[in-house]
């Protein structure tokens, strides 16, 4: 390898600094809010790598795009936190073997000690966790919500229980039952409509691949994650996850709670609200990106360069990984990298290529197993969801 | 404190109609409330039309308030964006 491969120093230094006036040059819309204010972690997540991550608000902090490192997983230290809600004390991971779960829409509904899961068969999935909103900043409308660019994703291992084995355990679940719903354990004050709670559904289907977990990434779940107990649907984006959850249920019906009905709806860009006959955020769609190098990496050397990013396909596996140096006039095929972990994992790319003196737009495209490519433009929406565009996720770079 | 101000904060604080108070779930400096529930409004600082806007339809796990008045939402939103220094 030519010693210009190395990665770029002045990209490393700026991985722990921060505020430096490139990096904030790095952060687009960003930029001017924080310049006024970098927001310390909140107490629960204060075990984050402070000089890797983007906090937006104590319930929304996301990984920096230079930061997501060469491996395949993703360590706890680095991953997004998104709660919909303020989380509960940590007074409820003392004893964590105590948290109950109650199972229903079963013909034998019961409640379950964590104890009692951790006696059961388990399995580990290793997965893309991604926030339904990752990407929203890259939006034109500018929706409202997080302005998530690519770091409200992550890639890691859940062990638990297979919410099947629990079924099957109990019964088989009720006839007719078409939606899997999880209740989060977040405190409601008295007073708030029951709504307000976080529950979400999803379609029956995803039991199959559904756990009940305990550890992230063969360590307990901290509380900014979902500690002692969360619901894990592979393949759909992360509000899907519930995280303290405390009931499993087989249900008719969708949860008529606020987030199922009244957000995370695929609404027209232009509707007042959100329409519950709209199509709920489910599945993730293939989509990829570039993470080095990047234009925060300063001028990069005319010659050989590796880019290196991530892929994924959300339910499928990934084919292939197309870059672009061009903006998406040529492209060639990337190799991937590192270890496959299955279909919900995400895969490593890398392609070196040669550049020349000037500008370039960089780009990436996923192609899955079932042949879904990811596409050149979003999906306009009302909140900004599910943006998979390879050209809002190019990078411009330039060589001198 | 500027007597305009005063209705927004009293619903604020205490709800109306069939509206819980904002204060159980949104910390306010300036109503006194330490909310954890929903996002911090001296760090979000939502300007006038968002309020009114979230107020009647809702954002993530916050219910639409269909009860309130035209009157008491924009009384809310005025108090809130004025106390918060949003950009009206």
């Amino acid at each position: 390898m030519p010693p210009h491969f190395a990665v770029n120093p002045v990209r490393r230094a700026l991985l722990g600094a921060s505020a430096s006036a490139a990096a904030m040059a790095s952060l687009g819309p960003w930029r001017s809010a924080l310049a006024q204010q970098v927001r310390p972690l909140p107490a629960f997540a204060a075990w984050k790598d402070a000089g890797a991550m983007i906090v937006h608000s104590p319930n929304t902090i996301e990984l920096r795009r230079g930061a997501m490192g060469d491996g395949v997983i993703t360590p706890a230290k680095h991953l997004y936190v998104r709660n919909n809600i303020a989380p509960p004390s940590a007074d409820i991971l003392n004893d964590r073997d105590a948290w109950e779960v109650q199972i229903d829409g079963v013909r034998r509904p019961r409640a379950f000690k964590l104890a009692d899961l951790k006696k059961m068969p388990t399995e580990t999935v290793t997965m893309v966790l991604q926030c339904s909103g990752n990407g929203r900043g890259m939006f034109p409308s500018k929706p409202s919500g997080t302005p998530w660019q690519v770091g409200a994703a992550g890639c890691v291992m859940w062990t638990g229980v297979p919410v099947r084995e629990l079924v099957h355990e109990l019964g088989g679940m009720e006839v007719g039952a078409k939606f899997l719903t999880g209740t989060g354990g977040e405190v409601i004050p008295a007073g708030l409509d029951p709504k307000t709670r976080i529950e979400r559904s999803v379609p029956v289907a995803a039991m199959e691949d559904a756990l009940l977990a305990w550890e992230l990434n063969g360590q307990p779940i901290p509380l900014a994650h979902g500690g002692p107990l969360r619901l894990i649907v592979p393949g759909f984006t992360g509000v899907n996850s519930i995280k303290y959850v405390k009931r499993v249920g087989f249900t008719h019906a969708e949860s008529d709670s606020s987030i199922q009905q009244a957000d995370y709806r695929m609404s027209a860009p232009d509707a007042k609200t959100m329409n519950p006959a709209d199509p709920s955020v489910w599945q993730m769609p293939p989509k990829s990106w570039i993470n080095s190098p990047l234009p925060e990496g300063g001028t990069l050397r005319a010659g050989a360069a590796v880019i290196k990013g991530v892929a994924f396909g959300g339910t499928n596996a990934v084919k292939q990984v197309e870059v672009s140096t061009d903006g998406g006039a040529t492209w060639k095929v990337a190799a991937l990298v590192g270890p496959d972990l299955g279909r919900f994992a995400w895969r490593e790319f890398a392609a070196t290529v040669d550049l020349t003196s000037g500008s370039h737009q960089l780009a990436s495209r996923v192609t899955d197993v079932k042949g879904r490519t990811q596409p050149e433009t979003r999906i306009e929406n009302k909140a900004g969801y599910l943006n998979t565009s390879w050209r809002d996720h190019a990078v411009t770079v330039s060589v001198a | 404190a500027d007597p305009a101000l005063m209705e927004g904060r009293q619903i604020f604080n205490s709800g109306a109609a069939s509206a819980p108070a904002c204060a159980l779930c949104h910390t306010l400096k300036d109503a006194g409330s330490a909310g954890q529930i929903g996002p911090n409004l001296d760090e979000l600082k939502p300007d006038t039309a968002r309020i009114a806007r979230v107020i009647r339809s809702g954002m993530g796990p916050m219910p639409a308030f269909t009860a309130l008045t035209d009157d008491q939402v924009a009384a809310l939103a005025r108090y809130v964006s004025t106390v918060t220094q949003a950009k009206p």
